[in-house]
């Protein structure tokens, strides 16, 4: 390992009131070479990234940038040292020209005005000769996302970065475009760049990557070269063989169809289609598990079957009533539950109290309300025997949601969807964020429920609650359903299929 | 506010719980902290103003000796029901001052809590104004209360009109409400110069040289309940306006449309996602919000405040509507809130302006552009509730010990 | 979003030129349709403005289905105001036309441009930076009276012209110390700094001057004369004053500061994607300070000008700016944050006064309606229904720097 190591960082340490983000992360980087940080979301791999680029402030550990102890406290620092950061959002500014946004900071000067001319040369020669094809008087708001990427990699190398980080970079391309990132990050690699590519998509990871480090819950599992490593062997060490949280549950007995999907499409807020062609069932009595990589449409499926996101075409049914033209009003009186994924942004009004907050659907109906006039204290007694009944803990009916911890404002949110009755309950990450006896509570619950008769769509980016909780398991990747399973099937032939990786299957 | 519910007790809760919590509780008991030191803050900033300017700290102090009896609000000490009293025919003017400030603070105050900011209540104000002008001029031989219920009611409607159309802008196409409300405010100055000017449509009938409306009739004048004659009295709008500030709180707090105004107003996210309707609420909100607005200067023209006419000459001196901001901000745009601030503000208009306009401890004609100032103050101070929170916090972390750390969970939310 | 949008109107853009141009003849045969009317032309029969403005009309129509929407109804309007203008124009009396539509029109719309313009290019300066700027108003009405004092207390304009500045830009530091540092809500902040600008000025008003007219003989803002005689030219811009020669110079320098230097380049920056700014190296909030400093500064220099400059003859009057500093506004929303659209803009409603002004000889009445015009004009703009006026994306979000 002696050999011309540009980066080292070595026991690198960062805890979260409450949480160990990195714990003892170590991890080099050689000059010239593409090294890949893999793992699951959440592994720590953009914290140790952060740490490096000066935006976060590490608790432990050392950094040696060629040779010499580092320590940036700010992105600044970091840039002039050479680093270079591509982050998974850009820091582009859509109505200014590639130029313009690359020389941003350091502009060229012809006494007191910008030298467009220069800027424009300069950055065209630098797109000539790495071959990034991007004009540079265009505005960045008119190209694609793809040439986006390339300005935030020409802005780090303008910059005369010599190593460059890319956070999940193939997120948002195409295939065709993420091809023509990694021809791009080879030429960059002969210009003797050092790369880390972080991602958690085992094909392009072994495609592109010198040497791979897995992350995972924050620990250095191990550093590989990719030469002789496999998808199989990758997704294990990502994946982890730690002990499952195990919960009893009976055989489901599935029974009518309660949610019915075909073939349904749904574009985002972007106008970018992220659900293609889906098509499912979920039963009464069964919890169907979504798995699928961050980013997959999963949010764009979950809005579309809730009302609160257009359908472009295709249907959804609840319990025989499509939901087509619906808005969320009527996904909900179709008999909808639904914890979301982000509970403080979208499932509760944290300035509201848990009474209200319990109200949120029905604030309109007897016995919250009779014609249009409220009767607090029925809310109130409502919110009495649900926080009883879910066991809701720091605070009565009156109390304010956002003075609760995240388990109990979980559980408020669970208490609120299925004291609804509904026939058909979608979970999003029901247990994001929150401790083991949260955790369990939630699991047990949504068992209990499905052997209720509710049909449940458990949709969550933690593949061990995937497995454990769900009778059968939908595979997503870019918007498609690429797996059905419902026996025995093991988390590497799930994980495969989650990372695009069905070639591999076949091999 | 606290329930003794099962489990451990909120104030525990509140206590060792998140970090979001203790945030919480802090700007809680800032809602009280920061009004009061805002306006001492207010007063003694301007009091060093009059003090440097009059080079005596003296006059400082008896200047505002002057407004807080010119407010009449040394009537406490000697009550009596009498007008011919001068502190309590002082403190009826506070009161009528105070009666249009309520509505025109409940009137930001709704739009407020629906997450907007309805900069344009002195527009809505004069639409009110001038409707309520023009039914009152006409319909003369209309019964009393007929005519003064067709006054208010449609003097009420047209500003809720006029501001649901910075409603819909922002509903339909985003518009942002601050822009589109100071765009109605200046229309309606503009309109409200033309109207009651020289050849405008209600202009009075008499004096044409005169540019100032014709007299409500006086069916539709609002009856006084406390007044002499001679002098302007204290009308039934005092009435109108608290039982404004009751409905303000329980269309709130006691119904499905408040439910969803405060629910937007603190998360149209959550609000969407609860089945609400985002952009009806908008809609909704900026017309209520309107109307209590109109609602002021409807029994502004019918209680006699203005002569029961207006003027042009008037228009740029009409200042409540934007005052209104300021007692909204106060009241933390709550309706006791609110009540309290329109008083506050009462007083002091009327106090700075009876009470030093009519004694030589300053000039007099310094005292309404004393008011302004600390009204400045006021709203700028407000404002910056980090500021006054900073200071209130660090004499709390003088005595207690530092806080623990906040729970694991959320700061991983991220 | 956007992204596709452009890239589905690419194609489009050839034609779009061509609109453009159309658009551009629409408004000017618009503008011609009243002009035949009235001196020097002063046709007196009603078809020459109707046919013209018919096809001022038309040529318009046109614009906005080739996709320029802006301009294609800018020119409809202008065709509709040019025939009625015109109608009106042939019916009134030739005496009466002579007085209202003379030379002194063109130099009367200058003047009362001329503050407007530099409120609106504060305000612009204030928000390309990111910091909405509702105090103009108070930071103009500052202008005009620490103006005065200054040129009464100095015995130079100039001296008056330093004063405004000064305090133009200290009123404006206070308030963005408000909006910046402590991230108070800035539309409250520049409310407040309103309020307190008119107890201030009023205050000292009368403590420094007991309300009465401030003393004859006070230095003025010279004009400048670079064209005499009794010609048209001479009189309609012959002979400005200073500060609308200024006002002229400002938005050559604001265009080329804002787009064609770097510290533009890195205000646009700072009002579009602070955080982006802030990776490479831009100190977010030393640039938006700048900038909400040179606001007051600017806004103050339009505030003198009510006072010091040839309409204010040297007197200061209780809250003289009457809401022009909120017209500064909507110029610059109406020409949609840029230099030489607020310049546009300004001159648009400037010109509105002044004929409302000279249309005092046909109804003092009509004349006061006309002051509505600049503020239904921005109404209509920012409701979209000639184009979308579009904010700098961070404008009036406070920075938290990570």
């Amino acid at each position: 390992m002696a050999d011309d190591l540009v980066l080292e960082m070595r026991d690198i340490r960062k805890e979260f009131p409450g949480v160990v983000a990195n714990d003892e992360v170590s991890f080099d980087v050689r000059r010239g070479e593409v090294h890949a940080l893999l793992g699951e979301n959440g592994a720590g791999k953009s914290t140790l990234m952060n740490i490096l680029y000066g935006l976060y402030k590490p608790d432990g550990g050392e950094i040696r940038l060629g040779g010499k102890p580092v320590s940036f406290s700010s992105a600044r620092e970091a840039i002039e040292a050479g680093i270079g950061m591509v982050h998974q959002h850009f820091m582009l500014i859509p109505v200014m020209t590639v130029a313009e946004n690359i020389v941003l900071g350091t502009e060229p000067r012809k006494g007191v005005l910008l030298d467009e001319a220069v800027a424009d040369r300069r950055v065209a020669d630098m797109a000539k000769t790495f071959r990034f094809e991007v004009d540079p008087e265009a505005r960045v708001e008119d190209i694609s996302v793809g040439q986006q990427q390339r300005v935030e990699i020409m802005k780090a190398l303008y910059r005369n970065a010599d190593l460059l980080i890319l956070d999940e970079p193939t997120a948002v391309l195409t295939p065709q475009e993420a091809s023509d990132l990694f021809e791009i990050l080879r030429t960059l690699q002969r210009e003797g760049l050092s790369i880390i590519f972080i991602s958690h998509k085992l094909n392009e990871v072994l495609e592109i990557a010198d040497r791979i480090t897995v992350l995972r819950r924050g620990k250095t599992i191990e550093t590989v070269p990719a030469q002789g490593a496999t998808e199989a062997l990758l997704a294990r060490a990502m994946v982890g063989r730690d002990v499952l949280l195990r919960v009893e549950k009976k055989q489901a007995e599935p029974g009518d169809v309660l949610l019915e999907v075909r073939d349904l499409h749904v574009r985002d807020d972007r106008g970018i289609e992220k659900v293609r062609g889906m098509s499912f069932d979920v039963r009464a009595g069964e919890i169907v598990g979504i798995a699928g990589v961050d980013g997959n449409g999963q949010s764009e499926l979950i809005d579309a079957l809730t009302g609160l996101q257009k359908i472009e075409s295709g249907t959804a049914m609840i319990a025989g009533r499509a939901l087509t033209h619906a808005s969320a009003r009527a996904a909900l009186d179709a008999g909808m539950g639904h914890i979301p994924e982000d509970r403080q942004r979208r499932g509760l009004v944290l300035e509201f109290s848990i009474a209200e907050n319990i109200a949120l659907h029905d604030y309109a109906k007897p016995p919250d309300a009779k014609w249009g006039w409220l009767f607090p204290n029925r809310m109130v007694q409502r919110a009495r025997t649900l926080i009883r009944e879910f066991d809701v803990r720091g605070g009565g009916p009156l109390t304010r949601a956002g003075g609760l911890s995240g388990g109990n404002q979980q559980k408020l949110v669970a208490a609120r969807e299925i004291a609804r009755d509904p026939k058909v309950l979608i979970a999003a990450q029901p247990t994001r964020g929150l401790d083991v006896g949260a955790i369990e509570y939630l699991h047990r619950r949504l068992v209990a429920e499905r052997d209720e008769g509710r049909a449940i769509l458990l949709v969550s980016l933690e593949l061990e609650e995937i497995m454990s909780l769900s009778d059968r398991i939908l595979v997503i990747y870019e918007g498609e359903v690429v797996g059905e399973h419902t026996g025995e099937v093991t988390e590497e032939q799930i994980g495969l299929e989650m990372l695009g990786g069905r070639e591999a299957e076949a091999a | 506010m606290t329930d003794p519910g099962p489990s451990p007790p909120p104030e525990q809760a509140a206590e060792t719980g998140t970090l979001a919590a203790r945030i919480a509780l802090k700007q809680r008991a800032g809602g009280i902290v920061v009004p009061i030191f805002t306006v001492i803050f207010a007063l003694v900033m301007s009091g060093i103003v009059v003090a440097a300017t009059q080079h005596s700290v003296h006059t400082a102090l008896l200047v505002y000796k002057e407004i807080f009896d010119g407010a009449g609000l040394n009537w406490i000490f000697h009550p009596t029901t009498s007008l011919l009293d001068i502190n309590a025919y002082n403190l009826s003017q506070t009161l009528l001052q105070t009666s249009t400030l309520i509505l025109t603070g409940l009137s930001v105050a709704f739009a407020f809590r629906c997450g907007m900011f309805n900069i344009g209540g002195q527009g809505q104000y004069f639409v009110g104004l001038i409707v309520a002008n023009w039914l009152g001029v006409n319909f003369a031989g209309m019964n009393p209360f007929a005519h003064i219920l067709l006054c208010i009611v449609a003097g009420t409607l047209a500003a809720a009109a006029y501001a649901g159309i910075a409603g819909v802008l922002k509903a339909t196409v985003g518009a942002h409400e601050v822009i589109s409300t100071i765009m109605l405010n200046w229309i309606a100055f503009w309109l409200a110069s033309w109207l009651f000017g020289d050849g405008g449509p209600l202009q009075n009938s008499t004096q044409p040289t005169v540019p100032v409306s014709n007299q409500v009739s006086p069916g539709a004048r609002l009856p006084d309940f406390w007044g002499v004659q001679g002098f302007q009295g204290v009308h039934i709008g005092l009435f109108i306006a608290l039982a404004a500030v009751v409905v303000f709180w329980v269309l709130l707090n006691r119904t499905t449309v408040g439910y969803e105004v405060r629910a937007v107003g603190f998360n149209p996210d959550a609000a969407a996602y609860g089945g609400i309707s985002v952009k009806k609420n908008f809609i909704r909100a900026m017309a209520i919000s309107g109307a209590f607005a109109g609602l002021a200067g409807a029994i502004d023209m019918l209680g006699g405040t203005t002569n029961y006419q207006f003027g042009q000459l008037d228009v740029p001196f009409s200042q409540v509507g934007f005052i209104g901001i300021a007692v909204a901000l106060l009241g933390r745009n709550t309706a006791v809130g609110t009540l309290f601030g329109a008083l506050l503000f009462g007083g002091l208009l009327y106090g700075s302006f009876h009470g030093l306009g009519s004694s030589s401890v300053i000039d007099p004609q310094l005292a309404g552009n004393l008011t302004y100032i600390i009204q400045g103050l006021i709203v700028l101070f407000i404002g910056a509730d980090v500021l006054i929170l900073y200071v209130w916090n660090s004499r709390k972390k003088l005595r207690r010990p530092p806080a623990k750390p906040a729970k694991p969970a959320e700061a991983t939310a991220a | 979003m956007s992204t596709w949008a452009a890239r589905l109107e690419n194609p489009l853009s050839a034609s779009l030129r061509d609109a453009r141009a159309t658009g551009a003849l629409g408004i000017f045969l618009g503008a011609l349709a009243a002009f035949l009317a009235i001196p020097p032309i002063e046709a007196r029969t009603v078809t020459w403005p109707i046919l013209v403005g018919i096809v001022a009309a038309a040529l318009g129509v046109w614009t906005v289905t080739r996709g320029r929407r802006r301009l294609g109804w800018g020119a409809v309007a202008a065709g509709v105001l040019g025939i009625g203008l015109g109608i009106l124009a042939t019916r009134s009396s030739t005496e009466n036309l002579g007085t209202a539509f003379d030379a002194t029109l063109v130099a009367q719309t200058f003047s009362f441009a001329t503050p407007l313009v530099f409120g609106a290019l504060g305000g612009m300066f204030s928000e390309r930076s990111g910091v909405v700027n509702i105090g103009l108003e108070g930071m103009m009405l500052m202008g005009a009276f620490w103006g005065v004092y200054g040129a009464d207390k100095g015995g130079s304009w100039a001296v008056g012209l330093l004063v405004a500045a000064g305090v133009g830009g200290l009123v404006a530091l206070v308030y963005a110390f408000f909006a910046i540092h402590l991230r108070s809500d800035q539309i409250v902040g520049g409310t407040g700094v309103n309020f307190l600008a008119v107890g201030i000025t009023g205050y000292f008003f009368v403590q420094l001057y007991h309300n009465n007219p401030i003393p004859n003989g006070v230095s003025l803002l010279p004009n400048i004369k670079i064209i005499s005689g009794n010609n048209f030219f001479a009189q309609a811009i012959g002979d400005l004053n200073i500060l609308t020669w200024a006002s002229f110079a400002l938005v050559i320098v604001a265009y080329v500061v804002l787009f064609k230097t770097p510290i533009g380049l890195r205000i646009r920056a700072c009002g579009e994607h602070p955080r982006a700014a802030d990776t490479v190296g831009i100190n977010v909030y030393a640039v938006r300070y700048g900038c909400v400093v040179l606001s007051g500064v600017l806004a103050a220099l339009g505030g003198i000008y009510l006072s010091e400059g040839p309409q204010g003859n040297g007197s200061f009057l209780f809250n003289m700016t009457n809401g022009r500093g909120f017209i500064a506004l909507a110029a610059m929303i109406f020409g949609n944050w840029r230099p030489a659209g607020a310049f546009g803009a300004a001159i648009l409603f400037g010109f509105s006064s002044a004929l409302a002004l000279k249309l005092q000889v046909y109804s003092g009445s009509a004349a006061t309606l006309f002051q509505i015009l600049p503020y239904v004009l921005t109404l209509i703009a920012v409701a979209g229904v000639i184009g979308r006026t579009v904010a700098p994306a961070a404008d009036g979000k406070p920075y938290v720097r990570q």
